[in-house]
């Protein structure tokens, strides 16, 4: 009888130790601009949580997933993080805009929580802030811009037009490109800005047309602006080459800018023929019934880069996190063939300055990759 | 010269839309005195539907024109059934429904936002690419005609006039406000969801489209007057002639030419509040 009654109580105590989980919080955007780019991450980051869940787990405990929504909002993100890090979470995982990032770091900073950004691209989050805690594994705007430039270095030019929208990122984005091409002593001769809710791009594309470029670099990410500009590209009937941030290499502009994107070269951190995303793609598909797309792809990488630090730190303990991440050394699904992530010494951004490829635009469809890194 | 051609075209589609969205706002100014910031999520919705009916189900152009303008209809009506007319009916101040209005902008934004996928939707256009500017005139040009002719011409447009210059002393004389009410914010979000499904094929349906189209509308609103029809299509013309001509030829960088309808807004509110067209006496 007393042999039962213990067995009972392991029982018992089994269970629920088998209950504890490793709490991650993630703060996504699901109703505010960085909805098309939030969304499809949060999604891979769920699906790599059930994916390690399916596996056993991290150090024989479940993933679990406290996810907060801060509409890309810079003045509720803050709280957002205090109140993941109040919850018990031991990482944070961020995937709405780079401000709504950088303003939860004056929380994680203070708490000592670990947290990254697989996915923002605004060069200053680990610049900025000397915050020990934060990583951002997301492909900069600057190595966005090398790689274009790397792969445009053949054509040799001289004078190109630059074009953005007026979002933060987008601002960001294009002050890192016109950088990059000031220091590379290629001349800007247009500068324009196409604003969030304009209903043309004609005048914009009239006074690039007028500037006589030899190429025009797209630095926006308001998918609906980048449709009005390609239109305007095509009504106008202008012929110089277009490059195009990473944004070209969200799916959505197969359907929406049907015929006018092609031979669009843009810059992507994936590439379709990597052993890991053919993996990743089965996998999704297996798991939920649907087709993957690149930025399921930063979340995926973003929560399986934290379950490997915790695993390597073997243990919850957030100082142990903090010292395996930052010895990170991880091929995941983004980036070029054989990428890692990894940080050098006193850096936190992981993305491989040779990580990014650059893809063409083919039959309304993304098509082959046609460079690789920055040189 | 090319230039100057291509861009009188496009400014003039452009300042079409924004003077829809001001006429939609006109059509419940006059007779409620009510602002309706929610003109611009109609317009979203009417994109929606454009999608819905015709790319989805390939609906034929009009019959989803008409479909989706009918259904925009019912929702303004909706919408004053249930945000504005029972705070009227309690005797509320007019700043009331304007916020209940306010509130409703949300929810329609929220109900797309959670019912449609995140990414901006294709919308086909009526014609060809090049042809769409074209219609776009040609359908604003008839819905103002047909606005001016309401009010000018028919007893019911005579009604909402008698509202919109002294409510109390229409009630008196018979007029039924709660009707005139009712058919001013059905009208109106008809007229702004076809605005939205108009620049629908330029834009994409997508959720955040709603709020810069309330804010060019309500500019276009200003710089015309709420006093007559014809001033809403003026407002938008200017609007959309100041805009797009500044990009195209002021000497200034291309971020600070977005401020342009901020500066017309402010100038004529300070300068001349009520428009550039009077009411008639």
């Amino acid at each position: 009888m007393r042999f039962w009654g213990a067995v009972a109580v392991l029982l018992f105590a089994g269970s629920c130790l088998a209950q504890e989980t490793i709490k991650i919080g993630l703060i996504t955007d699901r109703v505010g601009i960085s909805k098309p780019y939030s969304e499809p991450a949060t999604e891979g980051a769920i699906f790599g949580a059930e994916e390690i869940n399916r596996k056993g787990g991290i150090l024989g405990k479940k993933i679990e997933l406290l996810i907060e929504d801060d509409q890309s909002r810079p003045d509720i993100s803050a709280a957002l993080a205090r109140k993941l890090v109040d919850q018990g979470a031991v990482f944070i995982i961020s995937l709405s805009l780079s401000p709504a990032t950088q303003q939860q770091q004056t929380v994680t900073m203070e708490a000592k929580t670990p947290q990254m950004t697989p996915m923002n691209s605004a060069d200053y989050l680990t610049t900025q802030l000397d915050n020990p805690y934060f990583w951002q594994t997301g492909p900069l705007g600057s190595i966005q811009i090398a790689t274009l430039l790397a792969h445009a270095r053949a054509k040799n030019f001289k004078r190109v037009a630059l074009i953005t929208d007026n979002s933060d990122l987008g601002q960001a984005i294009a002050k890192a490109f016109k950088g990059t091409l000031e220091k590379a002593g290629i001349q800007i001769v247009a500068d324009e800005v196409v604003s969030r809710g304009a209903t043309t791009a004609m005048p914009q594309m009239q006074k690039i047309r007028a500037a006589n470029p030899e190429a025009m670099f797209l630095a926006g990410v308001l998918t609906a602006e980048n449709v009005l500009i390609f239109r305007a590209y095509k009504e106008l009937g202008v012929k110089f080459p277009i490059h195009s941030s990473y944004n070209l290499s969200v799916p959505i502009y197969e359907t929406v800018a049907k015929g006018l994107v092609n031979g669009v070269t843009f810059v992507d951190a994936y590439d379709p023929d990597k052993p890991e995303v053919k993996a990743f793609v089965a996998a999704y598909k297996k798991g939920t019934g649907k087709d993957s797309q690149n930025l399921h792809g930063y979340g995926y990488d973003g929560v399986m880069l934290i379950a490997d630090a915790i695993r390597r730190a073997g243990s919850t303990d957030k100082e142990k996190i903090r010292a395996a991440m930052q010895q990170t050394n991880y091929a995941g699904v983004m980036g070029a063939k054989g990428m890692k992530y990894s940080f050098a010494d006193g850096k936190r951004a992981g993305f491989d300055p040779n990580g990014m490829v650059v893809r063409v635009y083919e039959k309304d469809r993304q098509g082959r990759v046609v460079h690789v890194g920055t040189k | 010269m090319q230039d100057l051609l291509e861009l009188a075209v496009g400014a003039t589609a452009s300042g079409c839309i924004y003077g829809l969205i001001a006429l939609a706002y006109l059509l419940m100014i006059r007779p409620t005195g009510i602002i309706n910031f929610a003109v611009g999520e109609w317009a979203m919705i009417g994109a929606f539907g454009g999608y819905v009916l015709l790319t989805k189900y390939e609906w034929p152009y009009p019959a989803g024109m008409a479909v989706v303008v009918a259904f925009l209809c019912v929702v303004g009506w909706l919408t004053e059934r249930i945000a504005v007319r029972p705070l009227i009916e309690r005797g509320a101040p007019l700043l009331a429904p304007i916020l209940a209005l306010l509130g409703m902008l949300v929810v329609f934004r929220e109900t797309i936002s959670v019912s449609f996928p995140p990414d901006p939707m294709p919308v086909p256009f009526a014609f060809e690419i090049q042809d769409q500017k074209y219609f776009i005139i040609a359908v604003t040009l008839a819905v103002f005609a047909g606005a001016w002719f309401f009010f000018e011409r028919t007893l019911w447009g005579k009604s909402f006039e008698a509202v919109a210059l002294n409510r109390r002393a229409a009630a008196l004389m018979g007029i039924n406000l709660t009707r005139v009410t009712a058919f001013s914010f059905a009208a109106g979000a008809g007229v702004a969801g076809l605005g939205g499904l108009l620049v629908a094929p330029n834009v994409s349906a997508q959720y955040l489209m709603g709020v810069p189209l309330a804010i060019q509308g309500f500019t276009a609103l200003v710089i015309g007057g709420v006093g007559r029809v014809e001033g809403a299509l003026l407002g938008g013309f200017l609007l959309a002639f100041a805009e797009q001509l500044t990009i195209r030829y002021a000497p200034i960088p291309g971020g600070y030419a977005q401020g342009v309808p901020l500066l017309f807004l402010i100038v004529f509110l300070l300068v001349r509040p009520s428009g550039l067209l009077k009411a008639k006496a």
